[in-house]
């Protein structure tokens, strides 16, 4: 018996176009597509009149120097942003766990840690480790005065995601594994969270996208990851246009490949659990 | 030995759901290797009554007793007791991300300590024995609604129960694939076990039962054997329900 197909929800969503509508969105993807490359144009037509395409400003990208020394930036943001998204990993669950605790006051402890670290934008947490810790005699180095803010954020947001994964979880799995004489820590472990984290992988791989980006907080305490690298050099080529280029390429190829991972990770996950055949209404 | 203690008891048994007065003072006694068959209209508080026995559904007031222990309320001795009932749901609840053999040797293994391999060769023998030993290493979204239901009935198994609850076992089944889940129950009460069963499916209510409760409004208003209650229900409530359900 093969795998069933996951059905796109596009299609559940709309219906098929006819004859009339496909016209209308042949036309008007002719049109769009007419207006974004007048738009490029334009932009390319003002760096020229401003001189941003001269050849000063992209020179530097033909040295190996240059791309080295963002390689490293980008080790830099790799490592942060892989050892936070680990403790959010870790931290979200806890944060999850206690708020589903049977014991009121640690619910309470755990939903306003995670509110806290949900609402609060990760640069006041940067400046906390950076300004206030030194403060009180706590200097950490620059690399977890990044990185800390950068989990904790997310974890904030890990705990409610996988809160909504577990409670996703089907009633009747739970009351299968009670009828059998399961304590509730095991039927957590054992049915609950390795279903909730089915659901919810594509989601936790998604909120990698946000940590990436948070970690472009380090320019605040010099740690050097791939943005505060590119103002280095700016700094030296006094090419501002060209490198911040580069880089918000380089961050969109990132992000794009984290979110490709997740949608593959969905589709492989999403057959073994979810046989659409037979869904009856 | 113990032929006088009830396998399970109900004594003055009531619930609520908010308004709704689900179970009103049920009185019920099952003996050890006897099968009673509950019917009844949607609604009566047939399913809610098979569900009070592993405290699945919790209750106002009144006491379960099962072989003479009262039902405890919550922790270790709970699960150590529910651990010795079966239960068959409706919508199969089979572990979706574990293997129809992982299902049936999850609770052995899990929560007897049982040897993960002595569980396995206990498991496929059952699997056998219900007929699905070889879907053994599938994942249950890839069985027919009659095949998990069995393999359902297996998981259950597994735990040597000493009484099993039946509530619906067929009602979200195709109708061809119902009598393979009946005949499974029909050899498991002609091997004496202790059951309860809530089901819709009359001839085989007539076929398994020692006795049938007819149950409407959260209340127990015939007991008899499935003769005497099929061919002479006592109450116009209960006779108004066959005739409704003889129009098939």
């Amino acid at each position: 018996m093969s795998a069933p197909a996951v059905k796109p929800i596009r299609d559940s969503l709309y219906e098929q176009p006819g004859p009339k509508t496909r016209r209308r969105i042949v036309v008007a993807t002719g049109i769009a597509a007419v207006l974004v490359l007048i738009g490029i144009a334009l932009i390319i037509r003002q760096f020229y009149i401003t001189g941003q395409l001269d050849p000063k400003y992209w020179l530097l990208f033909t040295r190996w120097t240059t791309w080295k020394f963002l390689l490293t930036g980008f080790m830099g943001t790799l490592k942060s942003a892989f050892v936070a998204g680990v403790l959010a990993l870790a931290g979200g669950l806890i944060l999850m766990w206690g708020r589903l605790s049977k014991i009121t006051p640690v619910r309470w402890v755990a939903r306003a840690i995670t509110e806290f670290f949900r609402g609060v934008p990760s640069l006041l947490f940067v400046y906390f480790f950076f300004i206030v810790m030194p403060t009180v005699g706590i200097k950490m180095d620059s690399f977890w005065m990044i990185t800390l803010p950068a989990a904790m954020s997310a974890a904030g947001a890990c705990a409610e995601v996988f809160r909504a994964g577990v409670n996703a979880v089907p009633a009747g799995q739970v009351e299968a594994a009670k009828s059998l004489g399961m304590s509730k820590t095991k039927t957590m472990l054992l049915i609950q969270l390795p279903q909730a984290i089915r659901f919810v992988v594509p989601t936790l791989i998604s909120q990698l996208v946000i940590v990436v980006k948070d970690t472009t907080l380090a320019y605040v305490v010099s740690y050097a990851d791939l943005l505060q690298n590119g103002r280095v050099l700016i700094a030296n080529y006094d090419a501002l246009v060209s490198v911040y280029l580069v880089i918000a390429i380089i961050y969109i190829v990132l992000n794009y490949l984290i979110n490709k991972a997740s949608v593959a990770i969905a589709n492989r996950s999403g057959v073994k659990l979810i046989d659409v055949s037979k869904v009856s209404s | 030995m113990t032929e006088q203690i009830p396998a399970v008891e109900f004594r003055h048994v009531d619930k609520h759901f908010g308004k709704l007065h689900v179970l009103r003072d049920i009185n019920l006694s099952i003996m050890p290797g006897e099968v009673v068959v509950v019917i009844g209209p949607s609604g009566s508080g047939k399913s809610t009554l098979c569900r009070t026995v592993n405290r699945l559904e919790t209750i106002d007031s009144g006491e379960i007793y099962i072989h003479g222990e009262l039902l405890p309320e919550e922790g270790k001795a709970l699960a150590a007791m529910r651990s010795k009932v079966g239960m068959v749901f409706q919508s199969f609840n089979l572990f979706a991300h574990k293997t129809v053999l992982d299902n049936v040797t999850m609770g052995p293994t899990q929560v007897l300590g049982v040897k993960k391999k002595e569980a396995e060769e206990q498991a496929m023998a059952l699997l056998a024995r219900v007929g699905v030993a070889d879907q053994a290493k599938k994942v249950p979204a890839q069985l027919s609604g009659g095949q998990q239901q069995r393999v359902a009935i297996a998981r259950s198994l597994a735990m040597r129960p000493e009484v099993m609850l039946f509530d619906e076992p067929t009602s979200a089944l195709d109708p061809e694939m119902i009598n393979e889940v009946l005949d499974v129950i029909v050899e498991l009460a002609r091997e004496g076990m202790t059951m309860m069963v809530v089901t819709h499916e009359m001839g085989f209510a007539r076929r398994v039962a020692d006795r049938v409760l007819f149950m409407a409004d959260g209340v127990i208003l015939e007991e008899a054997t499935p003769d005497e209650f099929f061919s002479n229900p006592k109450t116009d409530r209960a006779r108004e329900f066959l005739d409704s359900i003889a129009g098939h």
